[in-house]
């Protein structure tokens, strides 16, 4: 039996009275990449929120590390373990790269644990940390979201649309960081997607988010994927 | 086809009903009269003697209500045109002595300064994004300014004890009594007039969404300095009333602390009630006279306490809670009413003025080099291109591609950073929201942008205002809409709900409200922020079609936003591809759903990741 | 030519000292204390208290903290907290909690003026001027307060979680940061802050249930064209303290009572963001 670390049933949610989300099931086991694919303005982002508590729940269910967690605060879904990449300008722009990884911590984690993973994963920031933040480039940045959300050892990422206008040779290396990090902890993911390569060589499976509903679901490591995915991405 | 959008929808019996809801305030008005004549015979002179100056105060917080209750711009300065009608008075009666044409000419100056010292605020206070908060403080700045002039004054002013001991027009209590009563219900019935009137449902759409207000071609800026004029004379001759009435004025009138108590009488009575504020004022005035010589610091600690309380829990204050009361007792059979006394019928208009086909040889839109900068960042930049009448061009492309960013810069010219553009051969310049909407630029706002208190016909007619003078002294509970927002509202169904209030309708309905808002405008130019966004596929493809047949019909240019790629490919005659602030292609449907450019731009590396699979 | 620039810079140090507690509370919440005046006023007569009560002087500076915080802390869990989403409202609410620690300030009291004795009295020469050794010690307490605020905002956890929520409160909130808990620390804080305040400018003037109200105005105003950050309200104390002073100076008293107010209402209208960098 293998533990669900993120249990979705029925859930169904959005903004004030829109209707994003529709009846949707899904459940992530431990140590699991899954991708959300599917065109903008199908929920894919609205589904991270929800998850987060940023959004209502209007009916349905969310499980977290086996603990219902539909319309909690985003604070507590974070102290569960849960780390959120969002899309837009993560990072607190006039605060130091230091004081960015400082903000995510919780006892009992320290600044030497969190320097640790990054170590391991981003050394670069390592002489960065006196930085302010919003000096470091915009792929610099995404690796600091990364690095922050790996940092705090959190079971579970939530990740959206990292990759966007980041180059191939950051991509690599997070797809590669990704990777050896679930080794390495067993952290699961669950990421938002708009780039196919991305999404097919860093997950297990994948599934498709049409107006809110899942329209498909599979396994990456099918060669038919990119070709289905990629007919379904555009006009 | 016209014919039958042309006869009126809905059979109402509005008009009557009207003359009956003037007939029962008219009944209302003439009760409270006989009861006010009869009170100076009853009441002790003292009691006499307070109310009299109560209902000066009444009038004051009746201005507190139209500007904050019905329009949403707190004020604390109120006092300092009440302030300045006194004084005025008051200096002429001293320096000039009595006679009734000084009376006369006191009031005329004291309104004067009233409307000089309005302007003045008004143009420091209401200009286009001015916050709330921004307008409240220069109201705070004004009483602490004009409490300050006063005492600088120093003898000529009386300084700090004011003035007093001059001569006023005689009359005995119960006649000033019966003169201020008569004045503060005439006043309340005009404001209620106006409140309840076309015009006056303009001041609640401020109060709602201004924003909104802008983008339908109205001037909100210039409304509310109107607005806040008109109150400043009452308020300096409530002053005038109140220097010749008591014979003394001092300071303290135009003091802070006073400008606050108004915006409590108001808070308690019940703000946009206009009878609220003034029951309010009263009894609280009158109750502070009777109790402050017995319990004179606890009774103020009780006032403080309910204020809160109020503001807190109850923002609309204690007169709607008694309505609600008296509604529930009568066991809901008020609401109905009140419902159906809020109907507007809808007329169509025969034609919609034939701009677009007479004008046909003018290019609908023209985008020339528009770039957009915020800060170092660059969101648009180099974006060229025309579209025709009779177009539905489509704007596509990642989030954050600056397609928002684009629709913003036409339709509000302070927008872009660089660049030319012209809706229908004018160039939009600098010009603010208002008037690209002159020029005929309609814009539909992405999450459904509508007037939440007001009712579907309400909307329509604020949306018609522009075109249709509303009338400033009654509710027509007509609104005459061109053809193609009749069929927008017949389509959705949105006619069964013209006297049901915007919040309450569904998601979809009100993106259908906002639509057929701004197709009201008669736009030449139609810019759709995502129209289609939370709508159910039912409802996009109702959209589409609408959309369609308006561009068949109307021959508009409709510029569209959209996420939806198959409501794109559907119903664009061109689409334009947006990419990191730059067009990456712009052509036909065929030509882009086939382009590897378009692929790469929305699927990242896709044929990389098909070739290693 | 000395005591004019004294008095200039000891007026923008009692200014910094009386807006320090609101800006604190406009930054995180976004939302006006009115209640920054009564609270003022508390402080005020926390010092009458000690001079009542025989006790040193700077007593009174504890106590009046302790009266600010239960106040504040009382104030934000119950009124202000179902306003965070209705600023205008908040005003008014706070305004009325104004009044009503002033109504039972003067039950307790009177309405009457009061006194309190000032921990130093005197005066000290500086540069051969004769100068009040009192509103000097007011200026080095200003300094001082100043500093350790910007260093408790960058070196403590909490500051660091308030600069957070300062900057973007969602973003801090899915990093675990419960914002909530930072608001009501902030609003104790800027509330004790305030009687503070009330009890160091005490000695300088008399002692009212109404003496915080034009207190109230000018910080209201200091704060309103600071923004969020302690050093542009530090620029803006020096501004418009000395355009203060200056006015005073030259044109009365009476006018200098409304320079703050006018030229902060004519500089936001020029410049909505005021002293503030961007």
């Amino acid at each position: 039996m293998v533990e669900a670390v993120l249990n979705i049933q029925q859930l169904c949610s959005g903004y004030g009275q829109a209707t994003v989300i529709r009846d949707l099931n899904l459940a992530i086991n431990r140590g699991e990449i899954v991708a959300v694919v599917g065109k903008n303005g199908m929920g894919k982002s609205t589904l991270l929120k929800s998850i987060m508590g940023y959004l209502p729940a209007f009916s349905g269910n969310i499980m977290l590390m086996g603990r219902t967690v539909a319309n909690t605060a985003p604070h507590r879904i974070a102290r569960l373990g849960v780390a959120y990449v969002p899309q837009e300008k993560a990072v607190f722009q006039d605060l130091s790269v230091e004081e960015n990884i400082r903000l995510a911590l919780r006892k009992p984690l320290t600044l030497a644990d969190a320097k640790a993973v990054i170590a391991r994963c981003f050394p670069f920031l390592l002489d960065r940390m006196r930085q302010r933040a919003g000096t470091l480039s915009g792929g610099e940045q995404k690796m600091l979201l990364v690095a922050r959300a790996l940092a705090v050892g959190a079971e579970m990422l939530l990740v959206d649309e990292i990759t966007e206008g980041l180059q191939p040779s950051v991509i690599e290396s997070l797809v590669k960081v990704i990777k050896s990090e679930r080794e390495h902890s067993g952290t699961s993911v669950l990421l938002v997607e708009q780039n196919i390569a991305f999404t097919c060589a860093v997950s297990d499976r994948y599934i498709l988010l049409d107006k809110g509903e899942i329209a498909g679901v599979g396994e990456t490591s099918d060669p038919d994927t990119p070709m289905r995915v990629t007919a379904h991405l555009t006009l | 086809m016209t014919d039958s959008f042309a006869r009126s929808i809905e059979s109402s019996t509005s008009k009557p009903r009207a003359a009956s809801a003037l007939l029962r305030v008219g009944v209302g008005a003439s009760v409270i009269l006989s009861l006010l004549a009869i009170a100076p015979l009853v009441l002790d002179t003292y009691s006499v003697n307070v109310l009299a100056r109560s209902m000066i105060y009444a009038a004051v917080a009746l201005t507190v209500d139209i500007l904050w209750g019905y329009m949403g711009v707190l004020t604390f300065g109120q006092s300092a045109f009440f302030a300045a009608g006194a004084y005025a008075s008051a200096l002429v009666f001293t320096y000039m002595g009595f006679s009734p044409q000084l009376a006369i000419l006191g009031v005329v100056i004291g309104v004067g300064v009233a409307i000089l010292l309005s302007a003045v605020v008004a143009f420091l206070a209401f200009w286009h994004g001015a916050s709330a908060l921004y307008a409240s403080v220069i109201t705070l700045v004004l009483p602490i300014v004009v409490t300050q002039v006063l005492f600088s004054g120093g003898t000529y002013t009386g300084s700090s004890s004011g003035l007093t001991g001059f001569q006023t027009i005689d009359l005995s209590v119960e006649q000033w009594f019966w003169a201020v009563a008569v004045l503060l219900v005439l006043l309340t019935v005009a404001a209620w007039v106006y409140t309840r009137s076309d015009a006056g449902k303009l001041l609640v759409a401020i109060r709602e969404n201004e924003h909104r207000c802008r983008y339908l071609g109205l001037n909100t800026s210039h409304m509310k300095a109107v607005a806040f004029v008109i109150c400043a004379v009452i308020c300096a001759v409530a002053g005038s009333a109140y220097a010749n009435y008591t014979v003394v004025v001092a300071p303290e009138l135009a003091g802070f602390m006073f400008g606050t108590e108004l915006v409590i009488w108001v808070a308690l009575g019940g703000r946009g009630t206009l009878i609220g504020p003034v029951l309010g004022t009263v009894m609280i005035d009158y109750a502070s006279a009777q109790l402050q010589g017995d319990f004179p610091f606890i009774w103020k600690l009780v006032i403080g306490m309910i204020f809160v309380s109020v503001i807190v829990a109850m923002p609309r204050g204690l007169l709607p809670l008694v309505f609600d009361a008296g509604k529930w007792l009568r066991r809901r059979h008020a609401t109905q009413q009140q419902s159906k006394d809020r109907e507007v019928r809808l007329l169509g208009l025969q034609h919609s003025r034939p701009i677009t086909r007479t004008q046909s040889d003018v290019t609908a839109l023209t985008v020339a080099g528009v770039q957009k900068r915020f800060g170092s960042l660059e969101v648009l930049s180099g974006i060229d291109f025309e579209a025709a009448y009779g177009e539905i061009v489509s704007l596509v492309g990642p989030n954050g591609a600056g397609k928002t960013t684009l629709i913003s810069c036409i339709a509000d010219g302070a927008q872009r950073t660089t660049g030319q553009i012209t809706v229908n051969g004018h160039h939009i310049d600098r010009l603010p929201p208002e008037q690209c909407v002159r020029l005929g630029v309609g814009r539909k706002f992405q999450m459904a942008n509508v007037f939440e208190t007001l009712t579907v016909g309400e909307c329509l007619q604020v949306a018609r205002a522009r075109w249709d003078k509303p009338s400033r002294w009654h509710r027509t509970g007509l609104c005459s809409l061109p053809p193609s927002a009749l069929r927008v509202v017949n389509a959705t169904g949105l006619q069964e709900d013209l006297g049901v209030p915007a919040r309450l309708l569904s998601h979809g309905k009100k993106q259908a409200l906002e639509l057929a808002m701004v197709l009201a405008l008669e736009p030449k130019v139609l810019l759709l922020d995502e129209p289609t966004a939370g709508l159910t596929k039912p409802e996009r493809s109702l959209i589409g079609s609408i959309l369609t047949e308006l561009v068949r019909t109307e021959n508009l240019c409709i510029l569209l936003v959209e996420h939806d790629l198959d409501f794109v490919r559907e119903i664009s005659s061109r689409i334009i591809v947006l990419h990191q602030g730059k067009i990456v292609l712009n052509g036909s449907v065929d030509e882009v759903v086939s382009s590897d450019l378009v692929k790469s731009v929305y699927a990242g590396s896709s044929h990389e990741g098909a070739r290693h699979g | 030519m000395i005591a004019p620039l004294l008095d200039i810079v000891t007026t923008a140090a009692i200014l910094f000292i009386v807006s320090s507690g609101l800006l604190l509370v406009f930054g995180v919440m976004k939302l006006i204390n009115f209640a920054h005046g009564g609270l003022i006023t508390l402080g005020g007569y926390a010092a009458v208290i000690a001079t009542i009560l025989g006790l040193n002087p700077w007593v009174a500076v504890p106590i009046a903290a302790m009266f600010g915080a239960i106040v504040g802390l009382a104030m934000e869990r119950v009124i202000v907290r179902p306003l965070y989403s209705r600023p205008l409202d908040a005003i008014l609410a706070t305004w009325g909690l104004s009044i009503i620690i002033g109504q039972i300030i003067t039950l307790v009291f009177d309405r009457g003026v009061h006194f309190a004795e000032p921990p130093v009295r005197g005066v000290v020469s500086v540069l051969g001027e004769p100068y009040s050794s009192y509103r000097l010690i007011l200026t080095a307490i200003a300094l001082a307060l100043g500093l350790s605020l910007a260093l408790a905002l960058r070196g403590t956890n909490l500051g660091l979680s308030t600069r957070a929520v300062i900057m973007n409160e969602d973003l801090a909130r899915g990093l675990g940061i419960n914002s909530g808990l930072v608001r009501c620390i902030t609003f104790t804080l800027g509330s004790a802050l305030a009687a503070i305040a009330g009890a160091f400018i005490t000695p300088l003037s008399s002692v009212d249930p109404n003496m915080g109200i034009p207190w109230l105005i000018n910080a209201f105003m200091l704060v309103l064209v600071s923004g969020s950050s302690i050093l542009s309200l530090a620029v803006a104390s020096v501004v418009l303290g000395g355009a203060q002073v200056l006015v005073s100076n030259y044109f009365g008293s009476v006018l200098g009572g409304l320079t703050i107010a006018a030229l902060a209402a004519i500089i936001l209208r020029i410049r909505p963001q005021g002293f503030a960098h961007d």
